[in-house]
């Protein structure tokens, strides 16, 4: 080899911690990088065509019971493709040697064999059950534990229990795809539906559209077209819902958090280039003695640059081949955690080129950009101030002439002493010089400041998020305060129902509900929102309301909706006093917002009105099928226990109850998926520490490195191990106290901007941030941890030095 | 005898191979300027072994660098009419220096100025790797061949730190011969030598004198001044007396 090359070769070696820190720091970030666009790409791809694989419907009508004589209304509608009609209801079911009860969605499809739409993946067993057989989605095992051939055993509405056996697993990627808080399906055929006391009726139509199954906006007109269809012919739908064909429907949503990750993986990596910068310059510092030697026969700038940019590209590509491997194994482990999360499935393992590519670009070009100004300033160096050395001197640059002797920090240190010493406090000598140590190299502790600055703060910020994000659950539980919600397959009188549910102990209040559901039209007459609205009597205690803007509903209000801002998507410029046209039950109407609420929006609108006026226009006046029910405590195991004492208490009585559910189940069903979305960001927020951490080692390194000679100096007078490893380890400290302050600042910025992107992602709404001391005290134990760790592998070199070294040092 | 003849040639019409004319030399620091070269005029012909002699901070070193263009003149000029065509240094540019440089000067230094992670072999070929003058097999087949003509060539593979001060410069001479440059420009370096190693350096020059070089060597020991083959006595920036070898 030659020698120039031998000697950057040799040079990557000379000190192995030092390479080893800046190879890892950027593999960190290429990593990371690698998992996430690798991710990305994998479920942008596999998500929608595993969904598209299974024929989605593009249009999901819930109505009231129909029976097969209706079907022709629905499959001569204008514009509708395949239409299969299905019964679906929920019911709750237990494995058959368990108590625990689980509430299911059963799904009882008249034709296994005609099946064309929403395709069921067989997985094991049967994926046709014949009468009185039961197949399972692969979901239920989350909640039950049970197998194929085992039985499943039922609760029917009068309190019997019935039992089917399990003949198969299916997945369902299409069916509620986009409601992950629903319950896990089953199915059976329709011939079964007697066993568990439901009638052989449908309620549900799936459709395709004729048309372009991917127009958004074509599909929602034909359902609505269809919808009036129905509604014209005697049925009422209780909601409509509208999807694409190729694309999944919380595509989007995961994108978007994926896009977030990898935001903050360029971050990663952004950060892992100061510890290159730093590193770099250092070494190009030290190296200015062989510079020298090298230009003075006959080595030119262009021939300097090139070995410490080739030293540059081994640092990546070391870095790469670290990275690289485990990103590609990485991206599919986490494609594989979503996937299982959404359930979906993924089309098999495979290295993304994409992802491979980025990667590489990160891993070359950020060191090479990093290390660009050090390695250029470096070799520009003359062979005269190389080789006599005092570019090499502590402060990294010459004195100017008549510069002032004094720096700022050292006039500022002065000025507290001489307050301390006013005050008889004496800062001891080792503490002094680890101060003074820590500012010396202005540059390195501005660029170590920085990332685990950067590293702390995103660290805060995610806490912050968190807390944002459940406090914004919270804030949905208001609307939603009721202990136990009671649904009823029939309405019943409002009194009857509060009469006998007072006969449970602990009931305290019950409230009946209206509802309804409703378009809302552009001026154009075309839909523009599915809204559903909920009437709680005027002045209800069970929704502590929070408007926006305007007011709440109130007594007296007749046409009138306190809606979600969720509405402004379609209508920009609407204000509280604003009329919206909308259609209910195939008519026309006008309702006038009085106020705006946040709340969540994936499921479609909701609003709010007031029983006296909603239970009349649905016929239902003194009466409801969905009530709601205090208790005199509110944890969520009471909550069950009142469910489930309500729910045995009506069936015994004769009521036809189709469930009773915890007020808070379904809110921490909610809260959980967040959870795992905090634990990603987390993750992210460890990974942008520990780099900032390995940034601070690579300091500290560094600075005991171009010490040596006066650790040993320290030595020679006296200092014993002890006291220099104390030294060092106190400058670390000074470090991460000083990021520590910094990220408080910074922490703001960025618990803004994640909290933004992410409740955009998840709510579809911009919502209000929270702060919460907690990640501050973390961060700081942990930025404490760290830099103490940071420190002590250089400290324990400094302290090991020996005489003979330190004079052998140059 | 040689040096007769050089002397003797150096007063006719052959063109001085390096010439200074009115160098000076100012240095800016913070305590003010301070002038290390008061105007030196001075010319060097092909195969002399010219002495540089002077006390310490006499302006040696200084004026060393200003022949090999490691430092800027303030006024004056420096001609160089080493490759084919004449040269002003003072002129050049850091990257043509260091080119010029590479290819017609050797330096030595007091302090060898090897790389402590080459081996000494590896040390002697790294001007002609940065030089390209020769093809990479060659310059190893060379480099020994310099390790041997400098008695070094049984430790070729060892690190620098691992042999003796004065062994250490003779593989810092063999590298100053790497390109085979006409000159060859030495500031001192026998001066952290005893005076055995010493001599055998000395005996070095002599011989690679006697095969053409010029050499220009800095000391400050008067006791070598005799065996040079022209010595010029430099005191506080200013030549005192250039004196010829004496003609017999
Ligand atoms: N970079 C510099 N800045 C300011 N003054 C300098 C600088 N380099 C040298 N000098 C001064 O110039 C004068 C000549 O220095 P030079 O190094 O040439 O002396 P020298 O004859 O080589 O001495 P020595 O025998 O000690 O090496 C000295 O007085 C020295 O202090
Ligand atoms: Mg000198």
């Amino acid at each position: 080899m030659r020698p120039r090359w031998r000697k950057v070769l040799l040079d990557l070696f000379e000190n192995p911690t030092r390479t080893l820190l800046v190879v890892f720091s950027i593999a960190v970030g290429v990593f990371s990088i690698g998992v996430i666009a690798g991710a990305y790409v994998i479920i942008a791809n596999d998500m929608s065509a595993s969904y598209a694989a299974n024929r989605p419907a593009n249009i999901e009508l819930r109505m009231d019971d129909f029976d097969r004589d209706f079907l022709p209304v629905i499959e001569n509608a204008p514009e509708i493709g395949d239409v299969e009609p299905r019964r679906v209801f929920n019911i709750r079911a237990r494995a058959a040697n368990s108590q625990a009860w689980t509430t299911l969605d059963i799904v009882a499809i008249e034709d296994f064999d005609k099946n064309a739409l929403n395709l069921l993946t067989p997985m094991q067993g049967q994926s046709k059950p014949a009468r009185r057989e039961i197949v399972i989605e692969r979901e239920v095992l989350k909640e039950i534990d049970i197998q194929v051939g085992e039985d499943l055993v039922f609760q029917l509405p009068d309190g019997s229990e019935k039992t089917l056996r399990v003949v198969g697993i299916v997945q369902d990627p299409t069916t509620g795809a986009d409601d992950f808080l629903a319950p896990p399906f089953a199915y059976i055929t329709m011939d079964t539906l007697p066993t568990l006391r439901q009638p052989d009726l449908f309620n549900r139509i799936y459709a395709t559209v004729q048309g372009n199954g991917n127009d958004a906006e074509y599909i929602r007109r034909v359902a609505a077209d269809l919808k009036d269809r129905v509604e014209k012919n005697g049925v009422t739908v209780r909601r409509t819902r509208s999807a694409l064909t190729n694309q999944h429907p919380l595509a989007s949503t995961v994108n978007a958090i994926l896009g977030i990750l990898l935001a903050l993986g360029v971050l990663i990596v952004f950060l892992s280039s100061s510890l290159i910068a730093n590193t770099l310059a250092a070494l190009l510092n030290q190296h200015l003695r062989h510079i020298g030697v090298m230009k003075l026969v006959g080595g030119r700038d262009k021939q300097v640059f090139a070995m410490y940019l080739v030293m540059i590209l081994s640092f990546g590509l070391l870095a790469l081949a670290l990275a690289v491997p485990f990103g590609g194994i990485g991206a599919y482990a986490l494609a594989e955690f979503i996937a299982s999360q959404l359930s979906f499935n993924l089309l098999g393992y495979r290295i993304v080129p994409l992802a491979f590519v980025i990667q590489i670009v990160v891993g070359i070009f950020v060191p090479l950009v990093a290390g660009f100004g050090p390695v250029i300033s470096g070799s520009r160096v003359s062979v005269l101030s190389a080789i006599s050395g005092d570019l090499a001197s502590e402060t990294g640059s010459k004195p100017q002439p008549g510069a002032k002797r004094e720096t700022l920090f050292e006039r500022f240190e002065n000025a507290v002493n001489a307050a301390l010493l006013r005050r008889g406090i004496h800062l001891p000598r080792p503490l002094l010089i680890s101060l003074r140590n820590t500012f010396r190299r202005k540059r390195r502790l501005a660029l170590t400041l920085f990332t685990l600055t950067m590293g702390g703060a995103i660290f805060v910020g995610v806490f912050n998020v968190r807390t944002t994000l459940f406090a914004y659950m919270d804030n949905v539980g208001r609307y939603f305060v009721a202990d136990v919600t009671l649904d009823f397959s029939r309405p019943y009188r409002l009194s009857e129902i509060e009469q006998v549910a007072r006969q449970v102990p602990g009931v305290q209040y019950v409230e009946g509900w209206a509802f309804a559901s409703a378009e809302i039209l552009y001026p154009d007459g075309t839909v523009a929102e599915n809204l559903v609205v909920l009437a709680p009597p005027a002045g209800s205690r069970l929704v502590d309301a929070e408007p926006v803007s305007g007011r709440w509903v109130q007594a007296g209000d007749t046409k009138a909706i306190a809606i979600t801002e969720g509405i402004l998507r379609s209508f920009p410029n609407l204000k509280p006093g604003d009329y919206l046209d909308v259609k209910v039950r195939g008519q026309q109407d006008r309702w006038q917002v009085v106020g705006l609420f946040k709340f969540i929006d994936r499921e479609g609108l909701i609003a709010y009105g007031t029983y006296e006026y909603f239970s009349r226009e649905t016929n239902l006046a003194n009466r409801s099928v969905s009530f709601r029910v205090v208790t005199d405590r509110h944890d969520e195991a009471y909550q069950r226990e009142m469910s489930e004492k309500l729910d045995k208490h009506f069936r015994d009585a004769g009521y036809q109850i189709s469930q009773a559910r915890p007020g808070l189940s379904a809110l921490n069903n909610a809260t959980e998926s967040l959870d795992i979305l905090v634990i990603f960001l987390l993750i992210m927020a460890l990974l942008t520490a520990v780099v900032g951490a390995m940034g601070l080692t690579g300091t500290m390194g560094m600075n005991v490195l171009e010490r040596t000679r006066e650790i040993g100096i320290m030595r020679a007078i006296g200092a014993v191990d002890a006291e220099i490893m104390r030294m060092v380890i106190v400058e670390g400290m000074v470090i991460g106290l000083i990021s520590w302050v910094l990220g408080l600042f910074l922490s703001i910025p960025i618990t803004y901007g994640l909290s933004l992107i992410v409740s955009l992602a998840v709510f579809e709404t911009p919502i209000e941030v929270v702060f919460t001391p907690l990640g501050y005290l973390i961060w700081l134990g942990l930025v404490i941890l760290l830099s103490v760790l940071a420190s002590v592998l250089p400290a324990r070199n400094a302290a090991r030095l020996t005489i003979r070294e330190v004079l052998a040092y140059e | 005898m040689v040096n007769s003849l050089l002397s003797s040639v150096s007063s006719s019409s052959v063109a001085p191979l390096i010439e200074l004319r009115g160098v000076v030399k100012t240095y800016a620091s913070e305590a003010g300027e301070f002038t290390a070269l008061k105007g030196i005029d001075l010319q060097i012909y092909p195969g002399e072994f010219l002495g540089i002699i002077g006390k310490s901070g006499a302006g040696k070193s200084t004026l060393l660098n200003m022949i090999t263009g490691v430092d800027h003149l303030t006024r004056g000029e420096v001609i160089a009419r080493i490759g084919p065509s004449p040269v002003s240094v003072h002129t050049l540019g850091e990257n043509d220096l260091a080119l010029w440089r590479g290819r017609s000067m050797g330096i030595v230094y007091q302090s060898f100025q090897l790389l402590p992670m080459l081996t000494l072999l590896e040390n002697v070929m790294l001007p002609m790797d940065l030089c390209g003058l020769y093809h990479p097999r060659e310059s190893r087949r060379r480099a020994l061949e310099l390790l041997e003509m400098v008695e070094i060539a049984e430790h070729a593979n060892k690190l620098p730190a691992f042999i003796s001060g004065g062994q250490q410069q003779r593989v810092a001479i063999a590298r100053a011969l790497a390109n085979d440059p006409p000159v060859l420009v030495a500031d001192e370096p026998t001066g952290s030598l005893d005076s055995v190693t010493a001599d055998h350096i000395f005996d070095l020059f002599e011989r690679l004198v006697e095969q053409g070089k010029t050499i220009i060597m800095v000391t400050h020991e008067m006791a070598l001044m005799p065996r040079f083959s022209r010595h010029i006595l430099i005191e506080d920036g200013e030549l005192v007396s250039t004196l010829q070898p004496k003609a017999n």
